[in-house]
């Protein structure tokens, strides 16, 4: 599509204006547009959280981890989401426990969900085979906590915030890649 | 900030577009220095949520859309050739990605449909868009006649013109290339779609747009 002005408008036409058309942008042209881009932003705006939930998923692919599979053992598991509804604000919280197990290659690791004091959430987990493995809780826009799997492959978080995270285990010898559960909603 | 910035060129001495900022981010991201990035995600989410919807994507695929943009900008960091480039490299993935959503959601309905419906006689209506945006959001009086000049345009010049209100001037040609409206050498220049708006504009009255 051709973008050029308009190359036949007589010059009677022309001469109405308020501008010419083969002219450069000018003052009024710049007010046009800042005055459409604010319309732009209020008739459609850009959904609330978008900015932090694409920050997350960058933080993420940037781990460069392999992503592990959730195991769906019934109906499809209420805590696993696609982003978009994971994003949606009225999800009632999780009132009881659940458990959520992942799968990649031969690593196991399964966590129950538990509510803690203050609503916020306890995580409970075990990570099979029972190798030495850092977990690490990411999560939006907070700093990462980390934590390390006993002998018997069990971890814990006693007490985080509701929202959206993703646990990352790396074994402690430095061994092997790093794992990455999909994002989940605490 | 790092060296890197001195080596990209600073667009008639006026500073510097959203697409300079871009392509600074992806080399500081390179380097490791991830600010710059975070930075540029908070300035054009809004540039590729439009982009994305303007695809008639409704907005939970669209947030998932954009979301994956960005991610596929971190997986590609490395391999994307031109730095320069990068914000029609995100414009295009976009866009590339929403096709995909509505074809996706195209399949998922006609796997809903009864077959009755799908015959030559019935052609099968395809999924309508999102209804219109509401212009009842904008107050202003001034607002109202520009969005609905704006609608008195080609689809393909009201596209062009949401995009490139979003950005900086010197950025148009890679919103319009991205969008399949190449804009040849013209960047400083008021385009047709743009001199179009304002034609109208002019017909609505007289008012001041400074």
């Amino acid at each position: 599509m051709d973008l050029t002005p308009e190359p036949n408008m007589d010059d009677e036409a022309v001469g109405r204006l308020s501008f010419d058309p083969k002219g450069a942008l000018d003052a009024e042209d710049g007010a046009v547009l800042t005055r459409l881009a604010r319309a732009v932003g209020a008739v459609d705006p850009v959904p609330e959280g978008l900015v932090e939930r694409s920050l997350f998923a960058i933080t993420l692919a940037g781990l460069e981890a392999e992503l592990m599979e959730a195991v769906y053992l019934d109906a499809p598991l209420a805590g696993v989401r696609g982003a978009a509804a994971a994003a949606r604000a009225d999800d009632a919280a999780p009132a009881e426990a659940k458990t959520i197990t992942f799968t990649h290659d031969s690593l196991t690791v399964m966590i129950t969900l538990s509510p803690s004091a203050g609503g916020k959430v306890r995580i409970d987990g075990w990570a099979a085979p029972a190798a030495g493995l850092d977990v690490e809780l990411h999560r939006p826009g907070v700093d990462v906590l980390t934590t390390a799997s006993d002998e018997d492959g069990r971890f814990a978080f006693d007490s985080v915030e509701r929202g959206r995270a993703s646990l990352v285990v790396r074994r402690t010898d430095g061994g092997g890649g790093a794992v990455s559960t999909p994002i989940i909603e605490l | 900030m790092t060296g890197s910035r001195e080596a990209l060129p600073d667009v008639d001495g006026s500073g510097l577009t959203l697409g300079d900022r871009a392509a600074i981010a992806l080399t500081e991201y390179r380097a490791g220095n991830h600010q710059a990035l975070g930075d540029l995600v908070r300035e054009a989410t809004p540039l590729l949520w439009h982009t994305v919807r303007a695809q008639g994507v409704d907005r939970d695929a669209a947030d998932d859309v954009v979301q994956s943009t960005w991610v596929a900008l971190v997986r590609h960091a490395e391999t994307i050739a031109e730095p320069k480039a990068v914000l029609k490299w995100l414009l295009v993935t976009a866009k590339r990605a929403a096709w995909e959503a509505v074809r996706k959601h195209r399949d998922d309905e006609k796997r809903r449909t009864e077959l009755p419906d799908d015959s030559p006689e019935h052609p099968m209506a395809l999924p309508a868009n999102d209804p219109p945006p509401d212009a009842e959001v904008l107050r202003d009086e001034r607002d109202r006649i520009l969005w609905t000049s704006l609608q008195k345009l080609p689809g393909r010049c009201q596209e062009l013109l949401r995009l490139v209100s979003l950005a900086d001037r010197p950025d148009y040609r890679y919103i319009s290339a991205a969008i399949g409206m190449p804009m040849g050498s013209i960047g400083s220049t008021r385009g047709r779609c743009l001199a179009k708006l304002r034609t109208i504009l002019d017909e609505q009255g007289d008012f001041s747009w400074t």
